[in-house]
């Protein structure tokens, strides 16, 4: 393409640096960030204005920052859940039946012992334990089947996570609702409220899950960059004909890797119904905490697999939702103006993505050849 | 858009070519430049004439930017600098389609034909006049013609998945002269072909250049094929033409010795090597390609310490399965293949690594290596599972970084360092890495699927003789060659094959050339001598 005596190419690059990457992150997001402030300037607000707000709000103002932690650590899982099999190449759009499954699990464990009547026959640390394994196992489990699907018939792991959040959404239902063993006795269509043994300890008014992200973080570094299997992940993931040659095993890198995401996500479930401070039961609205968790495909996806950087990734993410909403309620907003902007972002930072695979030059087109055309 | 119109206007295609005379320049490349993304200089400053009834040979080793010249040609790409000119007219390709108009036709190395459809539709695909009514009788009768006028066999109603590559070859070739292709531009135009379809088809580009055509075949190690058809060679070298000579003054030798920049030997030494216990042993081995056909046919041989058995034969044949079916990549139908007395037949390829048996692929890029992974994370390929790098699971990356630096000193690898992206390396040096971390394992067994193909002459030679080092040491080699000279030259057993099955285990001592090449072209006949 020429325009005003230059040329414009569009060329494959052979691989981008770290640094750039993060830069170009950075880029998009500001270029969201600017495109969104013409639905503000179309409300009769001052861009500038509602952007304070909205991170004022979300990292800055004690109530709202907290907010966000709980956010940041249930979308940290999520994309770790959506990493691991990302990693290997296989996609895992199931988060939200892992987590159904892996919270309905670590209330399956508290109502077995008892829990459903305030009282608990055992010690809070051991049952407390027992609700993680449990969520963990479930979402593993819900994984487990995609993962054994993919590795032994080779069936779409995308169709068979898209609908087993299906049946798990129902599920989680039945389970809660009218009539249903885990329903609440006030029957407003939530589960009971955990009794105060089972409900996670804070650190410095923080759920204990924090921790467990920073964990799993250093964990997954470890897994990819120095560890057998992760090599094995990463490269099966880059070449199944190659990883095949190789001699590693592709049905056991399917079920694994399922395996160990789906985990991730039940606990991302556990954290948001039974660790953050005033929830401590599976809310009515589960159904959004299901949808939020496709953001942490995003994070994962945006952060190229990298777990260090999808923790940003997740921060933004989740400080946007609880500054986007706390600011439509403030400027009085048009409804949704808080998923817009994030949606926005996400098209942005997905569009972006061009340039880790492309960049574009100019150049002049000497005279005497565009003469010579 | 001004320019857009202009070419749109030259359908001078008809005219362009009248009253042509032998000898008269018909293309002309000057001042060819081209570079890629990171700054490599591909093409600089390129220059060169074919004349009308020549056959002008492009020569150079893989990366002296061949491919991309020839790219330039046919419209693939464009030069940053340089002109073309259609006798004497200055043109500009933006695509192959205006490249075709002007006259210029293309046989790519690997062939771009639809396998399920018939020749004929194969040749009318993407023809301007496909885009009304063909009346495919008549079409049909003036594809024959042609084929016929330049002594090709076509059955324009075959199927192309049941050709042999030598006949998609002519498909191709007859697809370029049906859209009146005047130059032709041939890239590696024997690499697949056997020496009798070889012979053919040089007769047939002889009789090409005689309707004052150019031909420019573009060739990496054929020296023997340019000496015999060429009139004039251009020899490339690092994006630079390094010399041009008439065919009549070069040799072998020279031709060698300009293309890689230094002497060469031909002739690889294969000291006598006295035979130990049986490694291998396959009896009635058999297995179906990815169509579900049976394409591997109760084959069965030995091979025994410090012994090279060389396969021979065309593309398609069943060596290609019997190399996956040997290490495990695919499933034996039946038959039993036992490794150093155990029964491997159906064992998992891992457990293979592990038991000292090693296999180079022939797709070096898809199967061999992982583009995307650092020469330090390739070689890991067959040491992740290794306890000398694989402690409790952890990898050792410092010892497997040490390991890459000793096979790019030893192996002669030509690469900024072991951390960068194989996918950078040239196919020689991807090969010699393929090679070196799968012989630095020192397998019992070393089965090397096609290892010199497609390689220089520099990477032939030393890919050729680290097997007969191999050999040396007492390793088992099974080498699957298209090339009846390196299975003549490697080999101590040769077993043909045609069609899936092994015709006939020879000595390579007591193999001549012209035996193995009808028996890999299916017409040898027992009795006759």
């Amino acid at each position: 393409m020429s325009l005003a005596g230059y040329r414009i190419r569009v060329q494959r690059r052979a691989s981008v640096p770290g640094w750039k990457a993060a830069l170009f992150s950075v880029l998009a997001i500001l270029f969201g960030l600017i495109l969104f402030s013409l639905i503000f300037i179309q409300a009769k607000q001052n861009p500038l204005e509602v952007y304070r707000q909205i991170f004022r709000y979300a990292f800055f103002n004690e109530y709202g920052l907290g907010l966000t932690i709980n956010r940041f650590i249930f979308l940290a899982f999520a994309s770790y859940a959506f990493i691991i099999p990302f990693r290997a190449g296989l996609w895992n759009i199931g988060m939200p039946g892992q987590l159904y499954l892996g919270a309905l699990a670590a209330f399956g464990v508290v109502y077995a012992f008892g829990g459903k009547s305030g009282q608990v026959s055992i010690a809070s640390g051991p049952l407390i334990v027992l609700m993680v394994v449990a969520a963990m196992v479930a979402g593993a489990l819900v994984g487990g089947i995609a993962g054994f699907l993919r590795g032994k018939w080779n069936v779409n792991e995308i169709v068979v996570t898209m609908m087993l959040n299906f049946i798990l959404f129902y599920l989680v239902s039945f389970m809660i609702k009218d009539g249903g063993p885990f329903m609440n006795l006030g029957g407003r269509g939530e589960s009971f409220e955990l009794p105060d043994a089972a409900r996670a300890p804070l650190i410095a008014g923080y759920p204990y899950t924090l921790v467990l992200v920073f964990l799993f973080m250093i964990a997954l570094q470890v897994l990819f960059a120095r560890m057998s299997l992760g090599y094995q992940i990463r490269a099966f993931g880059q070449s199944p004909p190659a990883a095949r040659y190789a001699g590693i095993k592709p049905f056991r890198i399917s079920v694994l890797v399922f395996l160990l995401g789906g985990a991730l996500a039940g606990l991302a479930g556990y954290h948001y119904f039974a660790a953050v401070p005033g929830v401590y039961k599976i809310a009515r609205t589960y159904g959004y905490f299901g949808d939020l968790s496709f953001y942490g495909l995003i994070c994962g996806l945006i952060s190229l697999g990298n777990p260090i950087a999808a923790l940003f990734m997740a921060l933004l993410f989740g400080g946007l939702s609880i500054g986007g909403r706390y600011a439509q309620g403030k400027l009085h907003l048009g409804f949704g103006v808080d998923f817009a902007l994030m949606g926005v972002l996400m098209i942005s930072l997905v569009a972006f993505q061009f340039f880790y695979h492309y960049q574009i030059t100019f150049s002049r087109v000497p005279k005497s050849r565009a003469l010579a055309d | 858009m001004f320019k857009a119109r202009k070419q749109e206007g030259i359908e001078l295609h008809g005219d362009i070519w009248k009253h042509i005379q032998p000898g008269e320049v018909v293309l002309e490349a000057r001042g060819i430049t081209k570079r890629y993304p990171g700054g490599v200089l591909a093409n600089d400053h390129i220059d060169f004439k074919i004349r009308a009834g020549e056959i002008h040979a492009i020569l150079g080793e893989n990366g002296a930017g061949k491919t991309t010249l020839m790219s330039i040609l046919f419209g693939l790409l464009q030069p940053d600098e340089g002109e073309i000119y259609v006798r004497g007219l200055p043109v500009r390709f933006r695509s192959p389609e205006d490249a075709i108009k002007m006259g210029i036709g293309m046989v790519h190395q690997h062939r771009k034909l639809v396998p399920a459809h018939t020749v004929m539709e194969n040749i009318l695909l993407g023809h301007p006049r496909s885009r009304g009514v063909i009346d495919v009788k008549t079409a049909e009768e003036e594809v024959v013609a042609i084929a016929e006028r330049y002594g090709f066999k076509i059955d324009p109603r075959a199927r192309v998945w049941q050709l042999t590559e030598g006949e998609k070859q002519v498909v191709e070739i007859v697809k370029a002269l049906y859209r009146g292709a005047k130059i032709l531009i041939l890239d590696e135009p024997t690499s697949a072909l056997t020496p009798v379809e070889t012979e053919r088809l040089l007769e047939s580009i002889e009789t090409m250049t005689q309707d004052a055509l150019g031909v420019v075949p573009f060739i990496t190690h054929k020296l023997p094929m340019v000496l015999a058809i060429s009139d004039e060679v251009t020899i490339l070298r690092r994006g630079r033409v390094v010399d041009r000579l008439p065919t009549a003054e070069a040799t072998e030798q020279i031709l060698a010795e300009r293309m890689v920049g230094r002497p060469v030997i031909f002739t690889l030494q294969k000291p006598p090597h006295e035979p130990g216990q049986p490694v291998l042993q396959v009896e009635g081995l058999s297995a179906r390609n990815n169509k579900g056909v049976l394409a591997l046919k109760n084959v069965s041989f030995t091979v025994r310490e410090g012994e090279i058995l060389g396969i021979a034969g065309v593309a398609g044949n069943g060596q290609h399965e019997l190399a996956e079916t040997l290490f495990g990549l695919r499933p034996a139908e039946s038959g039993r293949v036992q490794f150093l007395g155990q029964d491997v037949t159906h064992a998992p390829i891992l457990d293979r690594w592990k038991m000292g048996m090693g296999y180079t692929p022939a797709e070096r890029t898809e199967v061999g290596s992982i583009g995307d992974f650092s020469l330090v994370e390739n070689v890991a390929m067959n040491y992740y599972f290794d306890e000398r790098y694989n402690r409790a699971g952890f990898l050792d990356y410092g010892g497997l970084r040490q390991l890459t630096e000793q096979i790019i000193e030893e192996f002669d690898v030509a690469t900024p360092g072991p951390d960068v992206k194989i996918q950078t390396l040239s196919g020689g040096n991807l090969q010699k890495v393929i090679m070196g971390r799968v012989l630095s394992r020192e397998p019992k067994l070393v089965i090397a699927n096609l290892p010199a193909q497609g390689l220089d002459v520099g990477a032939t030679e030393f890919v050729q003789r680290k097997l007969l080092e191999a050999r040396a040491r007492d390793a088992a080699v099974i080498l699957i060659s298209e090339d009846l000279d390196e299975i003549l030259a490697l080999s101590d057993w040769i077993a043909p094959m045609y069609e899936g099955e092994i015709v006939k285990l020879l000595p390579a001592a007591a193999a001549k050339k012209e035996v193995v090449g009808a028996m890999i072209a299916g017409v040898y006949k027992e009795n006759e001598p």
